[in-house]
């Protein structure tokens, strides 16, 4: 429940104009979250070769809303949290390793 | 009778440049291996410090080491990996990638393909016109652009950090018009901010320049094959820029060949890589940190590395008193560090997982020192 309101409050917070002052991003805190989540997921992955479960572990952050899935065959990891947030992050080639769509 | 004398200088300045450091050891492939034996109570020392909290993985308070590798006399004599890592783990660099950036750039200028002072506008024309053109190459890799550039990770403010919009964010799709579109807090050259911003020029930069010469993929022939940095890995952007100022990852054995390239004055198996002086000025404080009068950032850098000597015109003590002043370092977030002991001949690699940057370079230098003396 305490995450289920702190999600709520972010997802709102994210909604908000951010763009009043020249050094505020618009970002929301849940887009930060996911693309945190898909370009370190799939590097973690697919780069250093570490096991799903650790790279589920790796890229937890506060606020921990990310939901992550691995697509092993096609080298991809998605990260969503609700229903409008979502980022893509897919394995390039073994010198570029990972790029965030 | 002059013109002869002036000859016999230029013809020994020019076999000055050509000298490299003496040395039998190279990697051949892999690193020759030569463990330590003997020092006992050391390595527990040692490993009490670095590996205690080799526990679970969130939570993430204290010490949490991925690798840790001690190159000494061109000799593995420490090698130990924890956490499910091993030798053949590529790990994150963090911002230990700044140091790679500024060395590419190194290589750019001993080819003449980039001058120090350029404007970067000559190097990414698609700005020329633009206020980004009063910054230099030097500028972007002394941390000294002047950009309006908030560094701030996830215990910051997430909405006014510019690297966490450029590596997650808004600014990840093309992050070098992220960085060049901050505004000015300072005339660039007058104040020094860290920054990943700048690193991210720095990269974007050296690798226009070096294309000109190696293609399209140009840091591999121009720093990695030749040091054998097999399987380096170095993410892009969606526009193939280098993210530059993090995001390089290599196992520890391979992060260790480019300490042992500035260990060696910027040479490799008796070839100058990076140009005469480059490592010295990479690890001499920079203009712009010694003249910068603000309060914040109180560590010395040079070309993107970070020093132990003291910086007096700053009152800026030694940073890492345990250890001898010469020692230098990338460092990258989470306490990744590749440390460089030249009085010691000493190379040292940390990967690791601090996530409340609990890794003190003094306190485990030190520590690898009594092991390797």
């Amino acid at each position: 429940m305490k995450r289920l309101v702190l999600s709520v409050s972010l997802l709102l917070a994210g909604c908000a104009d951010v763009d009043g002052s020249p050094r505020t991003f618009a970002n929301s805190d849940l887009q930060l979250a996911v693309g945190n989540g898909a370009r370190m997921g799939c590097s973690c992955m697919f780069v250093m070769n570490m096991s799903e479960a650790y790279c589920r572990e790796w890229v937890k952050a506060s606020p921990d809303v990310a939901k992550l899935t691995f697509d092993v065959a096609n080298k991809k990891v998605e990260a969503s949290s609700f229903v409008s947030w979502s980022a893509t992050a897919r394995w390039v080639n073994e010198k570029h390793g990972c790029v965030l769509e | 009778m002059r013109a002869l004398f002036v000859s016999l200088v230029l013809a020994s300045s020019a076999f000055a440049q050509s000298v490299c450091p003496a040395r039998d050891v190279w990697p051949e492939g892999d690193w020759p291996v030569q463990l330590v034996t003997g020092k006992d109570a050391a390595v527990a020392e040692l490993e009490q410090y670095a590996f205690t909290l080799d526990g679970a993985l969130y939570g993430r308070k204290g010490l949490h080491t991925n690798g840790l590798v001690v190159i000494h006399h061109g000799v593995i004599v420490y090698e130990k990996y924890a956490r499910g890592f091993g030798p053949e783990n590529r790990h994150i660099s963090w911002s230990v990638a700044k140091s790679f950036s500024s060395a590419l750039v190194g290589i750019a200028v001993r080819d003449g393909l980039l001058d120090l002072d350029d404007s970067v506008c000559v190097h990414l024309p698609e700005y020329a016109g633009t206020p980004a053109c009063d910054i230099t190459v030097k500028h972007a890799i002394t941390f000294g652009t002047g950009l309006d550039w908030v560094e701030e990770y996830e215990n910051g403010n997430y909405q006014t950090s510019s690297v966490l919009s450029m590596l997650f964010g808004v600014g990840s799709a093309d992050q070098l018009k992220h960085v060049l579109t901050h505004r000015f807090s300072a005339q660039p050259g007058t104040q020094w901010r860290y920054s990943t911003g700048d690193a991210a020029l720095a990269s974007a930069v050296a690798k226009r320049a070096l294309a000109t010469k190696y293609g399209a993929d140009p840091f591999w022939p121009a720093l990695f094959d030749v040091i054998g940095m097999r399987d380096v890995v170095v993410e892009e952007d969606l526009q193939g820029t280098p993210l530059g100022g993090s995001c390089v990852y290599a196992t520890p054995r391979e992060f260790a060949k480019f300490g042992y390239l500035f260990l060696n004055d910027g040479c490799w198996r008796g070839a100058r890589v990076l140009p005469e002086g480059w490592v010295t000025a990479s690890t001499t404080p920079s203009d712009v940190f010694v003249t910068w009068g603000g309060e914040r950032d109180t560590n010395p850098s040079g070309y993107s590395w970070w020093l132990g000597v003291p910086v007096p015109e700053r009152q800026v003590p030694s940073r890492w008193p345990d250890v001898p002043v010469d020692t230098y370092a990338a460092q990258g977030h989470w306490g990744q560090r590749i440390i460089v002991v030249p009085s010691e001949d000493l190379v040292v690699v940390r990967v690791g997982d601090d996530r409340q940057a609990a890794m003190n370079t003094n306190d485990l230098i030190k520590r690898v020192l009594e092991v390797v003396r």
